[in-house]
């Protein structure tokens, strides 16, 4: 692979983003409206489960933020998506770039976003939402990383396997609720049915959020996020595994 | 520069390309003609790595594409049929992505992209978004995405489909350019008046075969017949005896013949109408000419019956 020709995808990906900011604004102003009106809910599931004196924004802050990173997954196919609608897909493919700078370079991008977005979150929720870590915030940065990486490895693998954008929409949209719900994230794990603690640990969801617990929480530091952080690192390579499968750079793809 | 050899691909049970042979040297533009569907843009995208052939051979510059497909096609430039540009980016960034995957530097991509706004006519529009463009001048940006990375083999798959009078002379303009600047040339059209202008050698697909290849004279000469029609008042004379060695039909009051000479023919009927010429009423004169050698080729009732390949080059 080369350096040189990923870049040139990744910085013209990120043109392409800058050129249309408003869907990476929305992944940072949604969370934090939500977050407004959801936190007094939070904080009566957490003092009825053993955090007497939790704000609530300790689970919704993070909670919110997972669900709204989702989006991620939607918008790193829908790059790939729109380069068919706009008939570029043949000249990236003609050009001297090979499949795996082209898929390097084209979701890197949304890796940088998704790390970008929680940060983001986290630096206005603290203030605004009050938000206090028992434990320190550091071991949050890798956490991120990894469920980041998961988010876009989901994106190239939901590209791989749709043939339409509408199909893309309902995998991104149904995924987002789904694995919001299951994993904790949409509501706290505690307060849904026993099922739904047994499949959870299936989801990456549940994983970024029970890493957020242990940190945010139960005050635990770096060796209570190394679980999560291989478990998500695993389900990237998992989804990264379909794609190499699945990705097929003749097919045809319906855009927009 | 390019040399394809005995190229087949089929589509399920529909042969797009049958054992198609075709040599492009430097500094040479070929053009590609035929109907929808004959099989042009099958064998650019096979050219250019896009899809991959059932059988056959293409070397581009002496490299084996199928065995060194990146080697072979790096020096590639393709404009495929559709206009593909990213229209939120300006005219620049367009650019700018290509000359990076084609490994320029920033000094060589500022000059790469200045040359080529001035060949097009995009350096006023360098930094308008692609999608503020109309229709010729986005077709422009199309092609010289093509062309920026400077490929010594440059497939244009008909590249000035819904252009303007003003686009399309400063694209042949820029394809007769890069010609003379040593680039081998695959131009794929429906217009015969292009490849005239451009002085290409010819190859004429129907359904997947070559059925002609040379240059426009070689083609012409071989497969293309003029026609001198004289309509009569009321039913036409009989004027096969006077003309024996020409295909002579009539019908009603319209008599057509198909002759190599035209002039010859046109003042020997003239001079041997005799009493019939009082009754002509109209003479029209056609000589041979690339499209009716494309037409007589491709409105052969089955094709499949013609016989090997014609190449008069």
């Amino acid at each position: 692979m080369s350096r040189r020709r990923t870049g040139a995808i990744l910085f013209h990906q990120l043109r392409l983003l800058s050129r249309d900011p408003l869907p990476i604004m929305i992944l940072v102003v949604f969370p934090l409206l939500l977050i407004g009106f959801l936190k007094p809910m939070f904080a009566l599931a957490l003092r009825t489960h053993g955090y007497p004196g939790a704000n609530g924004a300790e689970q919704v802050v993070p909670g919110e933020a997972v669900i709204n990173g989702f989006y991620i997954v939607g918008m790193t196919s829908f790059a790939f998506f729109v380069e068919h609608g706009w008939n570029t897909w043949e000249r990236l493919r003609a050009s001297d770039a090979t499949s795996p700078e082209i898929i390097v370079g084209k979701a890197l991008p949304f890796l940088a976003v998704s790390v970008a977005q929680f940060l983001i979150i986290f630096a206005i929720a603290i203030p605004l939402f009050h938000l206090h870590s028992r434990g320190p915030l550091t071991p949050l940065i890798p956490l991120v990383a990894a469920f980041a990486l998961c988010l876009v490895s989901l994106g190239v693998m939901v590209t791989s396997v749709c043939h339409t954008v509408q199909q893309v929409s309902a995998f991104a949209f149904g995924g987002l609720v789904l694995f919001g719900a299951l994993g904790g994230a949409l509501v706290p794990l505690e307060v849904l049915p026993g099922w739904a603690h047994a499949v959870a640990p299936a989801t990456p969801t549940y994983w970024v959020m029970r890493g957020f617990g242990s940190v945010i929480l139960s005050g635990h530091s770096f060796p209570a996020i190394v679980l999560p952080c291989l478990i998500l690192i695993g389900m990237s390579l998992a989804f990264a595994a379909v794609s190499l499968r699945r990705f097929r750079f003749t097919d045809s793809k319906a855009s927009f | 520069m390019l040399q394809v050899e005995g190229l087949s691909k089929a589509y399920g049970s529909r042969q797009a390309l049958d054992s198609v042979n075709l040599e492009v040297a430097e500094g040479e533009i070929s053009a590609l003609l035929g109907r929808n569907g004959a099989g042009k843009t099958t064998l650019v995208s096979i050219v250019a790595g896009l899809l991959s052939a059932d059988s056959g051979n293409i070397a581009i510059g002496g490299i084996d594409a199928f065995a060194d497909p990146r080697r072979a096609q790096a020096n590639l430039g393709l404009a495929p049929q559709e206009t593909g540009v990213y229209p939120t980016l300006s005219c620049r960034d367009n650019l700018r992505l290509f000359t990076g995957l084609a490994g320029m530097g920033r000094s060589e991509t500022r000059t790469a992209i200045d040359e080529l706004a001035e060949l097009l006519g995009l350096t006023e529009l360098l930094d308008r978004r692609a999608k503020e463009l109309s229709g010729g001048e986005r077709r422009r940006l199309h092609t010289a995405i093509a062309l920026v990375g400077r490929p010594s083999l440059v497939l244009l798959d008909e590249p000035t489909v819904g252009a303007d009078v003003q686009t399309r002379s400063q694209l042949l303009g820029v394809v007769r350019n890069l010609a003379r600047n040593g680039a081998a040339v695959v131009y794929s059209t429906h217009y015969f008046p292009e490849v005239t202008g451009l002085d290409a050698s010819v190859v004429i697909l129907e359904r997947g075969r070559v059925l002609a290849r040379g240059s426009i004279n070689e083609v012409v000469a071989q497969h293309s017949v003029g026609t001198v029609e004289l309509v009569f008042a009321g039913h036409a004379p009989n004027v096969a005896p006077l003309l024996p060695t020409n295909s002579v039909s009539t019908s009603g009051s319209c008599v057509t013949i198909k002759t190599h000479d035209t002039a010859a023919v046109t003042a020997a009927i003239l001079a041997d109408l005799d009493t019939h010429a009082v009754k002509l009423r109209g003479l029209t004169v056609s000589e041979p000419s690339l499209e009716s050698a494309f037409l007589e080729l491709t409105d052969r009732p089955n094709p499949a019956l013609i016989e090997g390949v014609v190449d008069v080059a």
